[in-house]
């Protein structure tokens, strides 16, 4: 446990990229669309869908985190296994503080009207609109899920190149086909419409959490067979 | 007593191109070893299967008695600086003070003695340091984390020859003290070879050479005066290398000679001359394979 701790106090040592610029983009995002919400004020409130920048930049820390990162990580006498696992538990701890940051900004938002703006930053239908509790759980669940798919898309290209990466994709372009075939020939669109219009947002919740598990699993199969 | 390393036709390849073949050799603990061999001939490739970094094709490895790869009991005793070391972008001593936190017998005492004899800017970004300033870093943790194997693959890259005589007066220093197995590999050979006790030199992936430091150096002699005499000594030895200019020759032959043959050269006029690890390696590496050096 102490190496793995040590493994989060090593990603942790480069503050600008953990913790400046996740929050300092999100930040300048922000105040684009208060701006925008300010001098262009919409009837029915503004929804802005700006949240998702922390979120993208928590994926390119992780893709960071398994390439940049990797060969001094791997130099200080660990296995890949406990650099795997020492990161994910930096973003476990990272998405508890953050969710909990997320969380709090959307209770002032709640609380001023939308900052006086009826602006709907931190505020995201369905989703990321219910009790707080609610909000920093599912907060925690994506900051995990979109760093750990960064994690896997970092440690792709180590071991295959661009190459491998371009394959990476086209390989879940193509899963993704595999589902829309499926579901056209067998003629179940409206099960998978009926599935999504009743999922509950603690559901989703729970579908998000298994989707970060199957990536958590993927990259650590990665990460045994790379070599520096 | 285990030996620290212990591989049996030990092999990787990478794309039908081998780049260690049929390597079986065996490290003792607390020896200076040296890795040697030209460009390309496989020296990096095996200090990565020792640390786990690489994986073999072929054959087996053993570092304290089991299998490095993924074992971290073995890779915690052991520390691996090379040249072309990746950092992420972190300041000088960031870097040092992540690395204390991994290195059980970690010597801050050291490390920071270390920084000051190298003159290494602490506050500066690594990406921004030059490239002998990063080898020192490198060698900084490579010496200060005392670990029980440390391998140091041509550390010194784009240093200059005052911080490398640093280097290698702290490392002998700090061997006395602190026992450790030592696996260097360098083309500078004649810099170290004081330093060595055993040599280890691979050619295109293969071990042509596995003995101690010292047997290597009376491996062959250079015998030089004027040409009759040269000859006449040298008549019935296995001769490597002849060469002429007007009426002196010098001849390397195949040592070690006796005290017999070096009162005869005395007495000739003849002088001695053995040949220096470099030079040793030099003519492994241009001879045909039958005649490689054996010692």
């Amino acid at each position: 446990m102490k190496t793995l701790v040590n493994v989060a106090r090593y990603h942790l040592v480069d503050r600008l990229t953990y913790v400046a610029l996740p929050w300092g983009i999100m930040a300048f995002s922000f105040l684009v669309n208060l701006v925008i919400a300010t001098v262009l004020p919409s009837p029915q409130g503004d929804y802005t869908g700006g949240l998702v920048t922390i979120y993208i930049f928590l994926l390119i820390c992780g893709a960071i985190s398994m390439t940049r990162a990797l060969p001094f990580g791997l130099m200080l006498g660990i296995s890949r296994r406990t650099y795997y696992l020492g990161t994910a538990l930096l973003i476990a701890a990272l998405g508890v503080v953050y969710g909990l940051g997320l969380t709090l900004l959307q209770a002032v938002e709640r609380a001023t009207g939308g900052w006086g703006t009826g602006l709907h930053f931190f505020r995201v239908p369905w989703i990321m609109d219910g009790p707080w509790y609610q909000t920093w759980l599912t907060s925690f669940v994506l900051l995990v899920l979109f760093f750990l798919y960064g994690m896997w898309y970092g440690l792709v290209y180590r071991r295959w190149n661009l190459v491998g990466l371009v394959t990476f994709v086209a390989a879940q372009v193509l899963a993704g086909l595999v589902v829309v075939v499926a579901a056209s020939i067998t003629h179940n669109w409206a099960a998978v419409g009926h599935f999504f219009t009743t999922l509950t947002a603690p559901a989703l919740t729970g579908v998000l959490a298994a989707v970060a598990a199957a990536l958590g699993l993927g990259g650590l199969t990665t990460i045994r067979r790379v070599t520096i | 007593m285990t030996p620290t390393i212990s591989t049996t036709a030990l092999g990787r390849r990478y794309r039908g191109q081998a780049a260690l073949e049929d390597v079986s050799l065996e490290v003792e603990p607390d020896t200076v070893t040296g890795l040697l061999g030209r460009n390309g001939a496989g020296k990096t490739t095996l200090m990565r299967i020792v640390t786990g970094l690489e994986f073999p094709t072929s054959g087996s490895i053993a570092v304290f008695g089991e299998t490095p790869a993924e074992n971290e009991s073995v890779l915690r005793r052991m520390v691996f600086v090379r040249e072309d070391q990746a950092y992420p972008d972190l300041r000088v001593s960031h870097v040092i003070r992540v690395a204390s936190w991994f290195y059980p017998n970690w010597s801050e005492e050291l490390a920071r003695q270390l920084l000051t004899d190298f003159d290494l800017p602490l506050q500066r970004r690594i990406r921004k340091l030059s490239r002998g300033m990063r080898s020192a870093v490198g060698i900084v943790i490579g010496l200060a984390a005392r670990a029980e194997l440390t391998l140091f693959d041509e550390p010194y890259a784009g240093l200059d020859a005052v911080a490398r005589q640093l280097f290698y007066d702290r490392l002998l220093a700090d061997f006395a003290e602190h026992p450790r197995t030592v696996v260097l590999s360098t083309h500078l050979i004649d810099e170290v070879a004081d330093l060595l006790e055993h040599v280890v030199v691979l050619d295109r992936g293969r071990v042509v050479l596995d003995a101690p430091a010292d047997d290597v150096r009376g491996t062959a002699m250079t015998v030089s005066g004027p040409v009759t005499a040269v000859e006449e000594f040298v008549a019935g030895r296995a001769v490597w290398h002849r060469q002429r200019l007007g009426a002196r020759a010098a001849v390397t032959v195949a040592g070690p000679l006796g005290a017999a043959a070096q009162a005869r050269a005395r007495a000739l006029h003849l002088s001695l001359e053995p040949l220096t690890l470099q030079q040793l390696l030099v003519h492994a590496a241009s001879s045909p394979a039958d005649e490689k050096v054996s010692a």
